[in-house]
């Protein structure tokens, strides 16, 4: 008699638990831990690099959600930001300090923002940036497949968003598929900041300044990559060590991770 | 009656518990404009950041407000770079003249926020013979590491030995913190460096 009664009251417990779960990060997906294979790597880097289960952002962070952010914290508003942490150029697109106006759609992705700002508004929802390595491996998830280097109509896509210009208005967020992880918008929206974004030091442009010189030179650049064929990562690769932490970019964005 | 009571010592708590918030409960990107008013808008001080020197003193970087400040980053077991840099550093120190050096500081900050620990970088200080009055040591949280690696425009990486590849870059702060000159690079001249603190110190 009692056997029953308390299943029932285990079930009920889970799914309350269930749900304290999901009304907690309803908008994280989960990423179960995988291995990164960086592009570049010096002769005492990892061939592969192990990542542990992670929460992501299942979109990149709105113009909506941002402006939250800057009237709760108005040490980020345009106006008052301090010039160390983004250059002249923050949230350029926005109306005012409150109002993002008519060139910034509350679904669209927030863009113009520079690193600072980025992990500030992680720090604030209790989140942190993603990791180089976290980011590339969900972003390696095809629709269909954890590994989505196995998928050739992924890989296509992926190559025609890198082969087109940014659009003048962006799409809203959540516009592409979602992938294996249920995140979407990791290709062929805008660019993302990384937490160890300044960490590529083998594709880095400071070619005096770093105790590795050989792949740092334009040419030689594909010869220690992994995988000479993979355009993207290339691109992505270069992207990311052109950038200074208080750059922002009319499409760079971010979005938000968090540990299990 | 006794339910006003209630009320009212509930919303004594909750008032309480709010202003304890806003002083403690923030992350630091977000405490009130008000805390950080006093740096210019460039200034390399107004890091929120806590960081532990060789004696282990807890220290923000506004600590070293008042004379400029020579900073290298670097990591105690490095085997290749870093020394050369300490010694670039230290001929720099060498070569000032006793007025400039008496009112210059020269900051080191370690990659290895694993490895060096005060005691390792109390050590490396005793190696390397760098004096107490001019000299700090620091050690950091890997985030606060990484932002102001990314405020020096430093890059670095961990490898899978737990060392550490990174840029060379000395930087030259002034009395208030910002930046007011780098020089990528090993073994070089020490002479612009020199000049740009004579010019600080300049009345």
């Amino acid at each position: 008699m009692s056997a029953p009664r308390q299943k029932i009251r285990l079930i009920v417990l889970a799914l309350l638990t269930g749900a304290a779960v999901q009304a907690a990060e309803p908008d994280m997906a989960r990423v179960s831990n995988g291995i990164f294979r960086p592009l570049f790597r010096s002769q005492t880097d990892l061939k592969e690099e192990p990542v542990k289960s992670f929460r992501l952002d299942a979109v990149p962070v709105t113009n909506e959600k941002f402006l939250e952010f800057v009237r709760a914290n108005p040490r980020w508003q345009r106006s008052r930001v301090k010039r160390i942490f983004t250059d002249d150029n923050y949230l350029k697109h926005w109306a005012s300090d409150l109002d993002p106006g008519t060139n910034a759609h509350p679904d669209q992705p927030v863009v113009w923002v520079s690193w600072f700002a980025a992990k500030a508004f992680a720090q604030w929802q209790g989140k942190r940036l993603p990791t180089l390595a976290e980011w590339e491996w969900a972003a390696a998830a095809s629709p269909t497949l954890a590994d989505g280097s196995r998928d050739a109509a992924f890989q296509r896509d992926i190559f025609r968003w890198y082969s087109t210009p940014s659009p003048v208005v962006l799409p809203d967020v959540a516009s592409g598929p979602s992938n294996f992880w249920g995140v979407r918008d990791l290709h062929g929206l805008v660019w993302e900041w990384v937490s160890d974004f300044n960490s590529a030091t083998v594709t880095g442009d400071a070619r005096g300044d770093t105790g590795l010189d050989r792949q740092l030179f334009c040419g030689a650049g594909a010869i220690g990559a992994r995988d000479p064929g993979n355009f993207p990562a290339f691109m992505r690769y270069g992207f990311r060590s052109s950038l200074k932490a208080a750059y922002t970019v009319h499409n760079l964005g971010f979005r938000c991770a968090k540990d299990l | 009656m006794r339910l006003a009571w209630l009320f009212l010592a509930f919303s004594a708590v909750a008032t309480f518990g709010a202003t304890n918030e806003v002083a403690e409960g923030l992350p630091p990107c977000c405490h009130p404009l008000v805390a950080q008013t006093n740096y210019t808008d460039q200034s390399l001080f107004q890091l929120e950041s806590v960081w532990t020197s060789d004696t282990g003193r807890h220290m923000k970087l506004g600590g070293l407000r008042g004379r400029p400040q020579i900073v290298a980053m670097f990591f105690a077991s490095c085997q290749f770079t870093c020394p050369i840099t300490v010694s670039d550093v230290k001929r720099i120190e060498s070569t000032l003249p006793e007025n400039l050096r008496t009112n210059t500081g020269f900051l080191l900050i370690s990659f290895d926020s694993g490895r060096d620990t005060p005691a390792v970088l109390r050590d490396y200080r005793a190696k390397r013979e760098l004096s107490s009055q001019n000299w700090t040591l620091l050690r950091g949280e890997p985030e606060d590491v990484r932002e102001l690696a990314a405020l020096l425009g430093v890059i670095y990486k961990r490898d899978a030995n737990g060392n550490f590849a990174h840029s060379n870059i000395i930087t030259v702060l002034d009395a208030e913190g910002e930046i007011v000159f780098q020089q990528p690079g090993l073994n070089l001249p020490t002479d612009e460096i020199i000049s740009q603190l004579e010019t600080l110190s300049l009345p």
